[in-house]
C-alpha cells in the first residue's frame, strides 16, 4: 500500500540519488598517504614483536638467573649438614652418626 | 579500478611485505567502500577519513578473510559495521518540523510534492540535505536498512547475507521504519 507520504519519500530519494554514488577512483594523494599509513603500521607491528620477544627473553634469562641462585643458596646452606664449623668438627672428633 | 585484478594472488603478495600489492588492493576496493560510505553516512561527515579508517581495518583483518566470498563481499560487510558503530554514535532526533528546514530544502519538499521533479542541479544537493534530515530521525540500523531497500534495490535476503539479520525481523523493521517516515513526512506537510 502506497500512501502519498510513501511517494513523497520515494521521489526526494530519487531527486537526491546522485549524491549518493561513490567515487570511482580515490582522490588525489589518498593512495601515498594510505600507503604511508600502512608502512608505519607495519613498522609499529614488527617492532612490537620484537619487543615481544626481547621482553620474553628478558623474562626467560630472568627465570634462569633466579634459578640459579635459588639452586646456589639451597646448595650452600645444604652443604654437609646443619651443623655450624665447630660442632661438626665436634661431631668427627667423637666419629658421631650426624644423619 | 577497470581491470579486475587477481586477489588471491595480491593478498599472497602483500602478506609478503609487497607495497604495490597493497595499492591494488586499495584501488580495486576503493569505489565499492566510498559507495558504501557515501549511501550509510550522512553527508559531509569526513568520508576520506572513513574510507582510511575502513582500509586500515580491511589490511589488519586481510588474515581472517578464507576467501570462500569474493573479497568485495567481505569489505561491503566490514564497511556497513564501521558506517553503523559511526551513526550509532550519532545523536538521534526525535522528530523533525517545518521550520527546521531551510528555505531550499522547503522549497525542494513542496517541488517533489507538487511538481514531482526537479528544477535545476542544486535541487539535487537540497534534496540530499532533506534525505538527511529524515533519516536523522531513524535508528543507525534503520536508516541503512531502508536504504538498501529503496536506493540500492538489494532484496531482503542480500541484505540479511550483509547484515546477518533475519529475513522477519527486516521485514518487520522496514514496517515500522516506514510507518515512522510517513509519520515524518506527514509532520512537515502539516507545517507549523
Amino acid at each position: 500500500m502506497n500512501t502519498s507520504q510513501d511517494n513523497k519519500w520515494q521521489a526526494l530519494l530519487a531527486l537526491s540519488a546522485p549524491t549518493f554514488a561513490g567515487e570511482i577512483s580515490p582522490p588525489y594523494g589518498f593512495m601515498t598517504s594510505m600507503l604511508a599509513q600502512l608502512r608505519q603500521e607495519r613498522q609499529d607491528e614488527q617492532q612490537l614483536v620484537r619487543l615481544c620477544w626481547r621482553a620474553i627473553f628478558a623474562s626467560l634469562a630472568a627465570l634462569v638467573v633466579a634459578a640459579g641462585v635459588t639452586v646456589s643458596v639451597h646448595g650452600h646452606f645444604n652443604r654437609g649438614n646443619d651443623f655450624d664449623p665447630g660442632m661438626r668438627g665436634l661431631i668427627q672428633m667423637e666419629n658421631i652418626q650426624a644423619s | 579500478m577497470d581491470q579486475p585484478i587477481d586477489v588471491a594472488r595480491c593478498l599472497q603478495r602483500w602478506q609478503r611485505g609487497d607495497q604495490s600489492a597493497a595499492e591494488e588492493l586499495i584501488a580495486h576496493l576503493y569505489p565499492v567502500i566510498s559507495r558504501i560510505v557515501r549511501i550509510h553516512l550522512p553527508r559531509r561527515e569526513h568520508e576520506d577519513d572513513l574510507i582510511q579508517e575502513i582500509l586500515m581495518k580491511t589490511f589488519a583483518k586481510l588474515h581472517q578473510y578464507k576467501g570462500d566470498a569474493p573479497l568485495t563481499h567481505w569489505v561491503s560487510r566490514l564497511s556497513l559495521t564501521t558506517c553503523l558503530d559511526k551513526l550509532r554514535a550519532q545523536k538521534i532526533r526525535p522528530e523533525i518540523r517545518w521550520t527546521d528546514l531551510t528555505p531550499e530544502e522547503s522549497d525542494v519538499f513542496d517541488a517533489t510534492w507538487f511538481e514531482g521533479s526537479t528544477r535545476d542541479a542544486t535541487d539535487v544537493i537540497h534534496a540530499r540535505d532533506l534525505v538527511d534530515k529524515l533519516l536523522s530521525t531513524l535508528e543507525a540500523e534503520d536508516r541503512s536498512l531502508i536504504l538498501m531497500v529503496d536506493l540500492e534495490g538489494h532484496s531482503l535476503e542480500e541484505i540479511s547475507e550483509t547484515t546477518g539479520w533475519g529475513v522477519s525481523k527486516i521485514k518487520m523493521r522496514l514496517f515500522r521504519i516506514r510507518n515512522q517516515l510517513r509519520k515524518t513526512i506527514q509532520t512537515l506537510e502539516q507545517r507549523p
